[in-house]
């Protein structure tokens, strides 16, 4: 399902930190969307409809939120639409809210997806060695929330089907949540000593313990690295040249068709749309090998013809 | 979950709205500004905005700014002009009305809105505080003395000659600091 994730490690934190740096750091609406397109396509190939549905009713009203947030703020800009108490409303305001919030989105997108693949046994693989008390803390943070949320669903599951807190009235609402609340930080302080009490037991705290990893780094991961820096390479030293630069204020600039800033974003089209081609490229395989297995679950001994006349 | 976010991110904004509150204008009647004719017995100051000191640091400037229509090739946002002083102008009122009057963009941060109840001016003609090194702004002279009042606390008197500068290098430029400007 998620050929991805059967990248090593190291590769995918290269990935991942090289391509969140410059869709937070470039301010160039190409990459910017690039970055936006290239998470939806990486999302999308992730998630379930209904999580893609919801994923787009959240998304979509923040991008606007994001977009009115930034002229509430920023009077600059040449063309002013209207003004409110005195401050220009202006045009490049409204659309650097718009590049801010397709920022914003592509980050969280990448963030996203960088959940779904990089999981905490990836995470310790890598800096289990070098800073291991950091990387456990991290990784137990990390897990901490999904797992407060799903372990409040339970609770609050569970007393419903007591029959407790079942009536619409705000206020029994606001006491059901304090009860789930009140429940939840009592299990969550007892899991906490008991994971600490159960790692001790298996002889965490021990100096020459070893953990088990099944990851090997193999040729198609060293190709995809190499590619990877190369295709880095061009953007950053075309991004250090400022053959990306852009401004909003205080008119928008036009963007640059220059031939390496033609390189710089056909360069991270490919980076940011490399996970979407590995797992087009996984699915096709799998949908080659499904109909193989189909039509040898279907296929018939033929009947000679002669047997038709046996029974005539 | 994340409709809770969006929520609490809306009731934000509306709540800003409704706090800065909600008076639209359009861009003409903002411009459309009354200006006193000049007669024989009314009280005058001359003003100037002035950002020469951009051109002797041209290369610190940001680079979107870097163009006839922003800094103009004599350095004069506007050249020293009379207006009528009404009485218990500011520094800023002055600057307030001759910008809308000339339609020059000017953002500023209200009296209400500042630690030091005094207005701050942000930016003239596109130009704002820091868009010329990290020591860059606007700042005010009246007849060549810098007050060390805020903006709208200072009101002029009659025949003043009040001029608003972007330096480039406040605090550190002899001009501003000896003839008594605010020394930080």
């Amino acid at each position: 399902m998620k050929a991805f994730s059967k990248v090593h490690p190291f590769v995918l934190m290269v990935y991942f930190l090289s391509v969140l740096l410059v869709a937070m750091f470039v301010n160039n609406p190409a990459v910017q969307l690039t970055a936006l397109a290239g998470g939806i396509a990486f999302c999308a190939m992730l998630t379930t409809l209904k999580e893609k549905v919801s994923d787009l009713k959240f998304y979509l009203p923040l991008l606007i939120l994001i977009s009115v947030t930034n002229p509430l703020f920023s009077y600059n800009g040449e063309t002013p639409l209207f003004f409110m108490n005195g401050n220009a409303v202006t045009l490049e305001a409204i659309i650097y809210g718009v590049a801010i919030g397709v920022m914003i989105i592509a980050v969280m997108l990448w963030c996203k997806g960088y959940s779904y693949i990089m999981t905490s046994d990836k995470f310790l693989f890598l800096f289990g060695k070098a800073v291991p008390k950091l990387s456990m803390v991290i990784s137990t943070a990390l897990r901490y929330i999904p797992m407060l949320r799903r372990q409040a669903k339970g609770v609050s599951r569970a007393q419903r089907a007591m029959g407790l807190y079942t009536s619409e009235s705000y206020f029994d609402k606001l006491r059901f949540s304090l009860r789930v609340f009140s429940v939840l930080v009592g299990w969550s302080l007892e899991s906490a000593v008991e994971t600490g009490r159960a790692m001790k037991a298996r002889g965490f705290e021990l100096k020459r313990h070893s953990s088990y990893s099944d990851f090997r780094i193999t040729k198609s991961d060293v190709t995809l690295l190499l590619l990877h820096i190369a295709l880095m390479c061009i953007t950053l030293t075309g991004t250090a040249a400022g053959a990306v630069d852009f401004s909003y204020y205080p008119s928008i600039s036009q963007l640059t068709t220059k031939p390496l800033s033609i390189a710089v974003y056909s360069a991270f089209f490919i980076i940011s749309f490399i996970p979407f081609f590995i797992e087009v490229e996984e699915r096709i395989k799998w949908s080659c090998c499904k109909s193989k297995i189909s039509v040898l679950h279907t296929q018939r001994p033929r009947k000679k013809p002669w047997t038709i006349f046996h029974f005539l | 979950m994340k409709k809770d976010i969006l929520l609490v991110f809306a009731a934000v904004i509306l709540v800003a709205v409704l706090l800065m509150g909600t008076e639209f204008q359009s861009v003409e009647d903002y411009y459309l500004t009354h200006i006193d004719d000049i007669t024989a017995d009314s009280e005058t100051v001359t003003l100037s905005i002035d950002c020469t000191d951009i051109l002797n640091n041209y290369d610190r400037l940001t680079p979107s700014l870097k163009s006839e229509k922003y800094i103009p090739s004599d350095g004069y946002i506007l050249k020293e002009t009379t207006y009528v002083l009404r009485n218990g102008d500011t520094a800023f009122d002055i600057l307030k009305r001759a910008a809308q009057y000339n339609k020059i963009q000017m953002e500023y941060q209200g009296a209400e809105e500042n630690p030091f109840g005094s207005a701050y001016v942000k930016g003239i003609n596109y130009i704002y505080e820091f868009s010329c090194g990290e020591t860059s702004g606007w700042i005010y002279k009246v007849n060549g003395i810098s007050p060390g009042y805020g903006c709208s606390r200072y009101e002029l008197k009659d025949g003043d000659n009040l001029e608003w500068i972007f330096t480039c290098s406040l605090g550190s430029s002899p001009e501003y600091t000896e003839k008594g400007g605010d020394k930080q």
